[in-house]
């Protein structure tokens, strides 16, 4: 990793992140602050049970969860859904921007003319990438210290550390194929085509696969299997083998993206 | 020394160079001409180590420009045709950027503000807030502030004023008494002739020509523009076998190789109402190769 490199490029991204991180946080403060509100509310409970599967499964919520807690609050109206395409989104985008988008504008032109190798270049750039994801999943988690402590609500936190530690993990998974599909294609639009493209796919499949039980098994199919908020907040699952494993699927596919932006051709 | 032998690189809709061989001796100035599209880029490409060559092979002081890619940029200094940059920085980031990816941050920064003063850059200003110019001369100083033996600029002159591409002109002119081997592409005629010693000539991805600068001028044209009185002077001028261009009406440009006797008998016989010689032009030379 080159260090010059990174403090520029981190630099460039800096003010993003910090306005990304800002909204997570009021947002966050916003949830905690109206859930005591919904949680004294008996009729809240009686339209959350009275939801089908069908939608529970739209919102991310596990078949058989509890839907009366702040786990299963937090999960469905923020981290199932809204968070995971938030992060996925700016993963996909950033990755993209670090690498094709540089490619195509000639950007990458002059930092390649200086004795630093390609893949020390993909090292610094995948280290901007997984750094400001980190970042942005630990302002969420200790926004959501912070909301839950103001508003008196009482919440595990080492499960709170162990779903953040999953998002950095599944997060980072979808920013390295992004980066493949940069490395691969090094063209913007069509990189950015098919990471977004595969992104989609994954979630589509999660959500059609819990429409019905015959649909099911589309679920195995998404990468978004993987990631189940309210069974980590609710203890239900330990996510430590499926950090690790998607830790060592981000490695996997960072070297093959290492492999394939060391051959490829540049018009620079 | 740049060593090319049998380039080729051709991309998939067709274009690109085929079998281009050249040579580039240490401490002298080699100019790459050719119109828009003939494959200068490429060349250019191919010895950053940016493409992988179809066949061929291109070295830079003995090292092969695609598998020691890292080593050739360690000696050489490039800039680039277009210049884009990462716009949120000021020009001084950019340069500090450049000289800590070189690794020498010290050196270089001592030895850039020579240049800062040559070219009148405010280094403080953001890239995005550039103009075209201002971007160019960031350009350069970025190339040359790393005092590297080898400098490979594509357009170096592109957006400069008039007055910025003559300091540009001696920069490089103080830089090759330095021993340095350069390599420039242009279209700019006057820079090429002013700071090389040879000059190549592509199109069409082949190279049509390599000639010393002293050579072309010996085989130079002499170009004269002349207005004769009536349309009988202008058809008595055009029977007499002399290279005629039409610029307008009875004015016409007469191009003569080597003695004018041909062109005093011709004018002896027509009415000349103007008679005058233009500068001579290495560009006239080198359009010969364009035709």
């Amino acid at each position: 990793m080159n260090r010059a490199l990174f403090r520029a490029m981190f630099k460039e991204y800096r003010k993003k992140v910090a306005a990304i991180s800002t909204g997570i946080i009021l947002y966050e403060g916003l949830l905690t602050w109206v859930y005591p509100v919904i949680a004294k509310n008996p009729a809240v409970s009686e339209v959350a049970e009275s939801m089908p599967s069908t939608v529970k499964t739209v919102f991310g919520i596990p078949e058989n969860a509890r839907i009366d807690t702040f786990e299963a609050y937090i999960s469905g109206q923020f981290f199932a859904r809204i968070w995971v395409m938030l992060m996925a989104l700016y993963g996909i985008q950033t990755a993209n921007a670090l690498l094709a988008k540089m490619v195509d504008d000639g950007s990458l032109a002059l930092l390649m003319s200086t004795p630093v190798s390609r893949s020390e270049l993909l090292s610094t750039q995948t280290g901007v990438l997984i750094s400001t994801n980190a970042i942005l999943v630990t302002a969420t988690i200790v926004g959501l210290y912070f909301g839950t402590f103001c508003s008196g609500i009482e919440i595990n936190y080492s499960r709170y550390l162990s779903l953040g530690l999953l998002g950095v993990a599944f997060f980072s998974l979808i920013e390295i194929y992004s980066l493949f599909f940069s490395a691969w294609f090094v063209e913007e639009e069509r990189a950015l085509t098919y990471a977004a493209g595969l992104t989609l796919a994954f979630y589509g499949l999660d959500i059609v696969g819990g429409l019905s039980d015959k649909l099911f098994w589309l679920k195995n199919l998404s990468l978004f299997q993987w990631f189940q908020p309210q069974e980590v907040l609710e203890g239900t699952t330990d996510p430590t083998c499926t950090i690790i494993g998607l830790s060592v699927a981000s490695a996997v596919l960072w070297y093959l993206t290492k492999n394939v932006f060391e051959t490829q051709d540049l018009a620079l | 020394m740049i060593k090319v032998k049998d380039l080729t690189k051709v991309y998939r809709e067709g274009r690109g160079i085929r079998n281009i061989s050249f040579q580039v001796d240490p401490g002298t100035a080699f100019g790459f001409l050719g119109p828009n599209g003939a494959g200068k880029t490429t060349t250019i490409r191919l010895l950053m180590g940016f493409l992988k060559p179809d066949s061929g092979r291109v070295t830079i002081n003995e090292l092969d420009c695609w598998r020691e890619k890292t080593e050739v940029k360690k000696i050489v200094s490039y800039l680039p045709g277009e210049l884009h940059f990462i716009e949120n920085l000021t020009g001084l980031d950019f340069l500090d950027l450049i000289a800590g990816m070189h690794c020498d941050y010290f050196r270089i920064k001592k030895h850039r503000e020579y240049f800062v003063n040559a070219l009148e850059l405010d280094l403080k200003v953001s890239i995005r807030k550039m103009s075209k110019g201002m971007k160019q001369k960031l350009g350069i100083i970025s190339a040359l502030m790393l005092d590297a033996s080898v400098l490979i600029l594509d357009e170096p002159t592109s957006g400069l004023d008039p007055l910025m591409q003559k300091v540009f002109i001696d920069l490089i002119l103080k830089e090759k008494k330095k021993g340095k081997t350069i390599f420039m592409s242009s279209h700019q005629f006057a820079e090429i002739e002013h700071t090389c010693e040879h000059v190549g000539i592509i199109r069409e991805g082949k190279l049509i020509a390599v000639q010393s600068i002293s050579e072309l001028r010996e085989a130079e044209y002499q170009t004269f523009e002349i207005e004769v009185e009536s349309e009988e002077d202008a058809e008595l001028l055009k029977s007499s076998e002399l290279d005629l261009t039409s610029i307008q009406g009875e004015c016409y440009v007469i191009r003569v190789a080597g003695e004018l006797d041909r062109l005093w008998l011709a004018l002896a016989q027509v009415r000349v109402k103007r008679f005058r010689q233009r500068s001579l032009e290495l560009e006239e030379a080198f359009m010969d190769f364009y035709r």
